[in-house]
């Protein structure tokens, strides 16, 4: 036992972490935790922060390493176990059962019981009401979840961590849904609970979050540990080199674009979440034929809201949306994609395809009611092969047959076959949403060649993509979002390098208004 | 794995499910069978057994009998409509279960049309047959709006709408319709014109509904394989997210599949009761309604198998009703037996190991050919 320093709550030695499927999210990462400080966890979207936590929490199991608990060497097999070394974690979502009260929620699994069988529910009361007192977090014990407001539910979520004796916390972006008055508010509790003894460990990658209360943070990019250091002795600058940055350089190779009309125009476009936080904040952009325009940013500062406002998946809080000068705000997808639009979504499982739909169905689902597709009320079953077997020889799609399920092929042919949908759809635009994410090089080499190929001929592409290598090697030009604005845009995005990006990203610098509105080309 | 592999694959595991459910079948016949010795209960349970594979098809003597095998078709005139109705709502993922209700209101229309509006013959059939599909189409109207407008389980609306259908009838042929010259509530006969003529004269009843039934089992597999219309049905039933993004119009499609559902129970409703009947009397929910949830299960909610899923349950039904006569087999035994049929097709991992086995065999063997190709 001698050996482990017990100045930690949490040593986390040369932890590995490979999921069955291949993926390795945590390659050699070394974390420790002093007791009684805030320790940020930072880190882009991907960079293994969760996996991490979930591997403190006994909800994954490190592949090697070795995690040491207040100098105890432990095997944290399931969250029981991590409960029982005094670890408690607060999730993004929140785990609470919305129909019961906050009191029965607290002794959720640890029932207080009258004569051995009947629930005391005032002794869960009185208990809640204890603990609430005790660290100062405010809660209504007979208040059903469901109805509290989203600040209490967090609230709630913790006191029920400190209920089961937890000593170590782990609050994974607990700002996130947050706003500012609630995050100022949980701010003051956290600081409460570190004077009292207690070990916070606080997953985010916004930097004025950190500065202002963090006392070390560590921080991981693309799973690798990057490094440790004293919050006050850092600059949001050198945290942002540590954050953002590119481990490979793929280029792609592509000439200088020649834009002329505008295609997409959107003004002024907001967008206010459930929660009641603003997302997309008067965003104002242009994009025109033959062009690229890449949006860069971390993820969650509005990029996804964005999207699903120019497809109909979200309603507009207020602001314009053209293409090539007709609205299309309000209108359906089948409208939308008549005007020329074509989305390559996010989350290919859940929009792109229909997975136990055969490739020749998926390929043919825009334009299913198409002429060309149907003679009278039947299908012109022969034009269909037809086309779908010219998609898979132009797109490669390797599979055995256009009658085999999409859903059995790997990611990049799953891929290919969005692409191959919404490239031969005829766009004039087209959004181009994470359209490599998580696809083999093959494939990622593939399509960002027929995203470069389409805009020099033509084509209005919107790229947005959480891969700064991507982003910034395929734009013409570049936005920054952050916080639901542009931060920067960047007229020749091959002038750009990381660290100016990060610093962007960051919300560490931001352009004059009348350097942004450059991107509207009026 | 290959169209082929897949369909093997299926057929086996159908068979094998049946194997299964035979075999506990047998067991349970053996605890109801008659006799006090192991010896005596085992032989009548081999004779309850004879009664309920093979006898369906034969005659007294043990002789294979066509009448035997009509009756079995015949039974499967209404069961076919409703296993088709549920197919096409299901394939929408629309559990509608409307289709019991749907096939006592279609017979109930199509009677009131064959009773008090007289017409050719022939075209009196149509018309009353039709009047029957459209008064279910309007009925089915009603879970499928709630459904796209307001998000209303189809499930409970259509299983609670079925007993609403049944007690209006009831009421309306009690207060209405009744022929009060009889001892039980019916209605009057119907106008011979509206019959449904009859396909083969030996007493089975089996009409020329039998017929249109195959047709239609032939005409709703193209317009679910072969039209724009059953593509996104399908495209729906399987990722409604993907089929909004792509741009069809969700709402209008799932209502779309329930009305079409409603025709086809509708269709079966009034060919059941005009073949097979001279007047109306149902006074409860038929149960063919049911039956064609089974069927649809069995089917894998395709068109073209609804047919021998059908076949399936009527020899069954044949073989329990047999057995029940001549070996003092309770007759809810069949209940139990399509249940557990029922169990193993709808659940989805069964036999998903060996799937698994045989997935990854023909991957080996496409890159042993690959290689080999080299």
């Amino acid at each position: 036992m001698a050996e482990y320093n017990s100045e930690y709550a949490v040593e986390m030695r040369h932890i590995s972490k490979v999921y069955p499927n291949g993926v390795a999210a945590n390659q050699d990462v070394d974390l420790c935790v002093r007791k009684g400080e805030i320790h940020a966890l930072m880190g882009e979207n991907g960079a293994g922060k969760s996996t991490l936590m979930k591997m403190l929490f006994g909800l994954e199991q490190p592949t090697s390493g070795e995690i040491i608990v207040n100098g105890e060497k432990v095997n944290l097999t399931s969250p029981t176990v991590a409960i029982a070394h005094g670890i408690g974690m607060v999730h993004q979502h929140f785990m609470l059962v919305p129909s019961l009260t906050v009191a029965e929620n607290m002794v959720l699994g640890m029932v207080p019981k009258k004569n051995g069988v009947l629930i005391d529910y005032a002794k869960a009361v009185e208990i809640t009401k204890e603990y609430s007192e005790k660290f100062n977090l405010e809660v209504d014990p007979d208040a059903k979840v469901m109805d509290i407001p989203v600040g209490m539910k967090q609230k709630v979520e913790i006191l029920k961590a400190l209920v089961r004796g937890a000593k170590i916390l782990i609050l994974d972006e607990p700002t996130a849904v947050l706003t500012t008055q609630e995050t100022s508010e949980l701010f003051k509790e956290l600081v409460n609970l570190k004077k009292q003894g207690y070990t916070i460990i606080f997953i985010s990658h916004k930097l004025n979050e950190i500065m202002q209360i963090t006392d070390r943070l560590s921080v991981l990019r693309g799973g690798k540990f990057m490094g440790v250091r004293e919050t006050k002795d850092v600059t949001p600058q050198e945290i942002s080199r540590l954050m953002v940055g590119r481990d490979v350089v793929l280029t792609v190779e592509k000439d200088q674009a020649k834009p002329t009309d505008t295609v997409l125009s959107v003004r002024d476009l907001e967008y206010v979440n459930e929660y009641g936080k603003t997302m997309v904040n008067k965003l104002s952009f242009d994009v025109r034929k033959g062009e690229i325009l890449g949006i860069a940013g971390v993820e969650g500062n509005g990029q996804k809201e964005l999207v699903d406002i120019l497809f109909q998946f979200a309603t507009a809080g207020g602001g314009s949306v053209t293409v090539n000068g007709e609205n299309i705000l309000g209108l359906n997808q089948a409208q939308i994609r008549e005007k020329g639009v074509a989305l390559i979504p996010e989350d290919r499982m859940l929009y792109g395809i229909a997975g136990d739909a055969s490739i020749e169905e998926n390929l043919i689902s825009d334009r299913c009611g198409k002429k060309e597709l149907n003679s009278g009320l039947m299908f012109n079953m022969k034009k269909i092969h037809q086309m779908s077997k010219q998609l898979i020889e132009d797109y490669i799609i390797l599979c055995k047959s256009a009658e085999q399920k999409v859903g059995m092929l790997s990611g990049g042919n799953i891929q290919k076959v969005v692409v191959a949908r919404e490239f031969s759809s005829n766009p004039q635009l087209i959004i181009a949403d994470q359209p490599t994410r998580g696809i083999d090089v093959g494939a990622t080499e593939f399509i960002r060649k027929k995203l470069v190929e389409l805009s020099r001929s033509g084509i209005a592409v919107l790229l947005i993509s959480a891969d700064l290598n991507e982003v910034m090697e395929l734009s013409d030009s570049l936005i920054v979002m952050h916080g639901g604005r542009i931060a920067g845009y960047f007229e020749d995005a091959s002038k750009l390098d990381d660290e100016m990006m990060g610093e962007y990203m960051l919300g560490l610098k931001r352009q004059s208004e009348e350097e942004i509105r450059r991107v509207c080309h009026e | 794995m290959s169209k082929k592999a897949s369909l093997r694959f299926s057929i086996l595991r159908g068979f094998v499910a049946i194997l299964i459910s035979l075999f506990i079948a047998s067991i349970l016949i053996f605890i109801s069978a008659e006799g006090g010795s192991f010896g005596e209960k085992l032989s009548s349970t081999g004779e309850a057994l004879v009664y309920l594979i093979v006898r369906p098809i034969l005659n007294g003597k043990g002789a294979f009998s066509v009448k035997s095998l009509t009756d079995i078709l015949a039974c499967m005139i209404p069961t076919i409509f409703t296993g088709l109705a549920t197919c096409v709502m299901f394939s929408a993922n629309q559990f509608n279960l409307g289709a019991e209700g749907g096939i006592m209101l279609g017979a109930f229309v199509s009677a009131l049309v064959a009773i008090y509006v007289p017409m050719g013959t022939g075209i009196h059939m149509v018309v009353a047959v039709l009047a029957g599909a459209v008064s279910v189409a309007v009925m089915m109207l009603i879970p499928g709006i709630l459904k796209a407008k307001l998000d209303v389980s189809e499930m409970v609306c259509s299983l609670m709408l079925n007993y609403v259908v049944m007690y209006a009838i009831k009421f309306m042929m009690n207060t209405y319709f009744a022929d009060k010259t009889k001892g039980q509530v019916q209605s009057l006969p119907f106008e011979k014109t509206a019959l449904v003529p009859q396909l083969i004269n030996n007493g089975s009843k089996l009409t020329w509904g039998f017929i249109l039934a195959l047709i239609f089992v032939a005409l709703t597999a193209l317009f679910m394989y072969r039209t724009r219309w059953g593509y996104a049905i399908r495209m729906i039933g399987i990722n409604r997210d993907f089929a909004k993004y792509s741009g069809m119009k969700v709402a209008a499609i799932i209502v779309a599949s329930q009305v079409i559902g409603g025709v086809l129970a509708g269709l079966g409703g009034g060919v059941e009761m005009l073949g097979r009947n001279e007047f109306y009397s149902w006074s409860a929910l038929p149960g063919y309604g049911w039956t064609g949830i089974t069927i649809a299960c069995i089917a894998g909610n395709n068109p073209i198998l609804v047919p021998l899923a059908a076949f399936f349950i009527a020899y069954l039904d044949k073989g329990c009703n047999l057995m029940a006569t001549y070996c003092g087999i309770p007759a809810q035994l069949i209940d139990i037996i399509q249940a557990v049929i029922f169990l193993f097709f709808a659940a989805e991992q069964f036999l998903s190991g060996y799937r698994q086995k045989l997935v990854v065999r023909s991957a080996q063997q496409e890159l042993r050919e690959k290689e080999g190709q080299k």
